[in-house]
């Protein structure tokens, strides 16, 4: 049995049918065409599904379609243009794409740590990228794009 | 040619790959959604061990959305998908030989409704002895995995004397050590699509190193010629040696279904599955011994080790040849005897992962190094200073090492970036301070032979196709694969410093069998040299016309032309390198260019392991301080240093981008990620329990390279993708073990061991 829902996807509103144990992850790629939204681990671990909701991080494989119900859901193609630009230039000015499957992930992270705090240090970016998972980088590139970004870098 | 002077090659320039990576637009495997596409699911044995009574598929068929259920009697040609030996079936049919060993595969409409099929099929077993130990099931002439026995092959070294000349050894010293299994965890799962083509052909598109291995697997398995069979290698999510052969078995699921269905067909692995049931690094028990004089001078290396195939063979004889022939790491070594035993058991499937054998090996050799130092009461830095291979010394198999062979001075580089005497003084001040909290520090160093084994160089040539646009923009395909490391940017940079063409302007297109001839497979740290050189060789083809062309334009003889960047200069002129292209497209000159680049013949005794091992070695030093915690004997990593030879900096960014990534997954194996198995079957197949490092783990990274001129590698690169991990796992765990005064013989080092040392 479905269920009807909407929420605003990427500052659009859409409507959509859903059964009740679909995940939400499973919705944004194969109904609603989101690829940038990856499936890594399908427990919550990794955030390569990473999407905000309301604006705050989540991992899209531990929730329900019909939690989006109502709300907000950005990916990493629905940033403010502006702001995805700067984000994006400074990962790769710093060197901090590899195979590039996590990256949209650390994309939104740390669009909500800079939002919260524009001038982090180490630790506090360290600990704002902790539920992101990469295997190629070793994070330490990612930390310096942030750090860029926090000196006004990326534009 | 390595000490010209280059500005694309050696610049820190972005990846080429970058943009569509950052967006989000860059297309994966799963990310492929065609119109009428069907979705794969596997039915899986439970049991490690046992045989197949029956198969019932009725169940599944009747299903919602199920199109079809194949079984080994469905696959059209040889139901086999050994990668070395003809040892695997493609379906299981009569008996399983390990958990997640493959029976049937589910075709439905969506991927639940495959999910569900794939439960559906109700299989009957009969379970049988299962064996969880190589070395026992090398013993035990019971139980058959395979009916030729449980041994798969018994590799030598026999270089002069083996353990009688350890009686002439002023010290000796012997010890065991056991390491584990290591999960790839690359981020993005196995997958692949396939597409069936209206001329009855099919089309891969799939995670993958190996596009040839692929393509050669489903001819196999289809029945079909290689030429119907086109691979296209996707953006792939990390690889490390995970998606060396084993995406052929990936690939030849969906593809089937696409040949008999006549529709696009994907399959994608869960985390689960692909933990439990793609290879791994291979667990190794190892018996090392060796004899030194009084000095420290080593006379003796004599080696046992057990590698753990798991229920197939794939590629563990390929590992274990590197095990067996750099068990004597970085050292010079008179008398050496290695006994490398490859087995079946009913454990993981052992595979390739960055190292590829020697990881382990390294391991043993350099906590053996340690071992004779304290028995020598020498400083293990001077006693690995005093033995280590340098060019012309025969290593174990006998080889002059060749040229580009700075070991000693990674050595000394290594010892002054760490500040190794200080180091280990500020861990004891530390020591004496803190009750609750230690700090150890660990050395290691390693040797990796670039490029394939003299086994595997009936595989060991590469192509690259150069193509020059009328307006200067150039595309470029080569044989080898981008698994984020880095390999298309450096065929770029290749091409650009080679034509004097604009870098931001050329292309490298994704791999596709269908543009280069079979280049063999994207390993062992040679596709910068191998695809490398096959780039390079077409490029200078199509230079040599450019230089010609421009010669008559600017009015002077070919050879005294200069190619700039973006321009060539002569007779006191210049003409951009567009105008030039546009000019030979004016004249009809061919700017379409093949290159192909195959190493000398290496020779190889296989009884006595004598001979080229390989074309040439990049030596590795990697220091680490760990901190442990004595109440939990949690350990946390503070820094590591590592000191790389790598023939010439391709790309400094890239490099960095390596090596850090090498520590982070060395680290990881060392430290944290533990496979836990009972009876075959994994117990944490997923990120919550098999835990590699997060940014909180990341400790303080200090690089240094040096570069030595490999003669026969472009610009005189040589590989740096595996030493970058090598003998990290080494110095981590041998730093927590020196933090409670102890010497790890067990990888990975865990909190259990750590306090029970430190009794």
């Amino acid at each position: 049995m479905k269920q009807d829902i909407s929420f605003v996807l990427n500052g659009k509103q859409v409507a959509v049918a859903t059964t009740a144990s679909r995940r939400l992850l499973d919705l944004l790629r194969e109904e609603l065409g989101c690829t940038e939204v990856k499936e890594g681990c399908g427990e919550g671990e990794c955030g390569a599904c990473t999407v905000l909701f309301d604006g705050r991080p989540v991992t899209s494989c531990v929730l329900f379609a019909f939690q989006a119900d109502g709300h907000s859901i950005t990916t990493v193609a629905g940033l403010d243009t502006a702001e995805k630009k700067r984000i994006q230039q400074a990962m790769i000015d710093a060197g901090a794409v590899q195979c590039g499957f996590c990256t949209p992930g650390f994309v939104l992270s740390i669009k909500v740590l800079l939002e919260e705090n524009d001038k982090p240090d180490r630790d506090e970016i360290m600990d704002a990228i902790s539920g992101n998972l990469c295997r190629c980088t070793g994070y330490e590139r990612i930390a310096v794009a942030v750090e860029c970004l926090a000196k006004g870098g990326g534009a | 040619m390595s000490n010209r002077k280059t500005t694309v090659v050696g610049a820190p320039l972005p990846r080429v790959d970058v943009h569509e990576k950052v967006i989000g637009t860059a297309k994966y495997a799963d990310d492929y959604q065609l119109p009428g596409m069907l979705h794969c699911a596997l039915v899986l044995s439970p049991h490690p061990h046992a045989e197949i009574l029956s198969v019932d598929t009725a169940p599944a068929v009747a299903m919602d959305g199920v199109v079809a259920v194949y079984t080994g009697e469905d696959v059209p040609g040889l139901n086999q998908i050994g990668c070395v030996f003809q040892d695997q079936p493609l379906f299981a049919t009569e008996k399983v030989r390990f958990v997640g060993d493959r029976i049937a595969v589910a075709v439905a409409e969506t991927r639940l409704q495959a999910r569900a099929a794939a439960n559906a099929v109700r299989v009957e077993y009969k379970p049988l002895t299962g064996l969880f130990d190589a070395r026992e099931a090398m013993a035990d002439s019971d139980t058959k995995i395979h009916t030729g026995g449980n041994l798969v092959t018994h590799q030598k070294v026999r270089k002069g004397e083996g353990a009688d000349a350890l009686e002439r050894c002023a010290v000796v010293v012997e010890k065991e050590f056991f390491v584990n299994y290591q999960e790839h965890a690359y981020l993005e799962p196995q997958g692949a699509v396939a597409v069936p083509e209206v001329d009855g052909s099919i089309t891969i598109l799939g995670s993958m190193q190996c596009p040839f291995y692929v393509q050669g697997g489903l001819a196999r398995a289809l029945g079909i010629d290689k030429n119907q069979v086109r691979v296209i290698q996707t953006v792939t999510g990390g690889a490390f040696g995970g998606k060396e052969d084993y995406p052929t078995e990936v690939a030849v699921v969906p593809a089937l279904a696409a040949l008999k269905l006549g529709r696009p067909a994907k399959l994608i692995y869960t985390r689960e599955e692909d933990m439990q049931i793609s290879t791994k690094r291979h667990r190794m028990r190892m018996l090392f011994t060796a004899g030194a004089d009084r000095d420290g001078t080593l006379q003796v290396l004599h080696v046992q080790q057990w590698v753990d195939a798991g229920g197939y063979a794939g590629l563990s004889t390929v590992v274990a040849e590197r095990a067996n022939t750099t068990a004597g790491g970085p050292y010079r070594f008179p008398n050496a005897h290695v006994d490398t035993f490859i087995i079946y058991t009913n454990n993981l499937f052992g595979g390739a992962f960055r190292g590829f054998g020697n990881p382990q090996v390294t391991f043993a050799m350099e906590n053996i190094m340690d071992l004779l130092a304290d028995k020598l009461e020498m400083d293990p830095v001077a006693l690995r200073r005093m033995n280590l291979l340098q060019v012309g010394d025969l290593s174990i198999t006998g080889q002059p090492i060749p040229e580009s062979a700075p070991s000693v001075e990674i050595l000394d580089t290594l010892v002054e970036q760490s500040n190794w005497t200080e180091l280990q003084e500020e861990a004891a001040a530390f020591n004496e301070q803190n009750r609750w909290k230690k700090r150890g520090v660990g050395l290691a160093l390693s040797m990796y032979g670039c490029c394939l084994h003299a086994g595997g160089q009936h595989l060991e040539g590469s192509g690259a196709l150069v193509q020059v646009r009328s307006d200067g923009s150039v595309e470029i395909n080569i044989g080898g694969t981008e698994l984020g490391q880095g390999a298309f940017t450096i065929m770029a940079q290749i091409a650009a410093e080679t034509l004097g063409a604009d870098y931001r302007r050329v292309r490298v297109l994704p791999s596709d069998t269908r543009m280069v001839p079979d280049s063999g497979p994207t390993v062992a740290s040679r596709t910068t040299i191998m695809s490398g050189n096959a780039t390079r060789g077409a490029s200078l083809q199509l230079r040599s016309r450019l230089l010609e062309l421009a010669g008559k334009m600017l009015e002077c003889p070919g050879h005294e032309v200069a190619v700039l960047p973006g321009r060539y200069a002569g007779n006191g002129r210049e003409i951009s390198f567009g105008e030039l292209c546009t000019e030979a497209f004016a004249r009809k000159l061919s700017l379409f260019a093949s290159g192909w680049y195959a190493p000398p013949p290496k020779d190889w005794n296989t009884q006595t392991g004598q001979g080229t091992a390989y074309v040439v070695y990049s030596f590795t030093g990697h220091a680490a301080l760990v901190e442990v915690d004595l109440i939990g004997g949690l350990p946390k990593v503070l820094k590591v240093f590592a000191a790389h030879d790598v023939g010439k900096v391709m790309n400094p960014a890239l490099l960095e981008g390596q090596v850090h990534g090498g520590i982070v997954q060395g680290m990881g194996w060392g430290l944290s990620e533990n496979l836990i198995l009972e009876e075959g079957r994994c117990l944490n197949p997923g990120f919550t329990d098999y835990l590699i490092p997060c940014s909180l783990d990341m400790p303080e990274m200090d690089i240094r390279t040096i570069e030595a001129p490999y003669p026969d590698g472009p610009f005189g690169a040589k590989g740096i993708g595996e030493p970058s991990l090598i003998s990290v796992p080494t110095a981590v765990a041998i730093a927590a073990a020196n933090a409670v005064g102890a010497r790890p013989d067990e990888l990975p080092v865990t909190p259990e061991a750590i306090l029970r040392w430190s009794q």
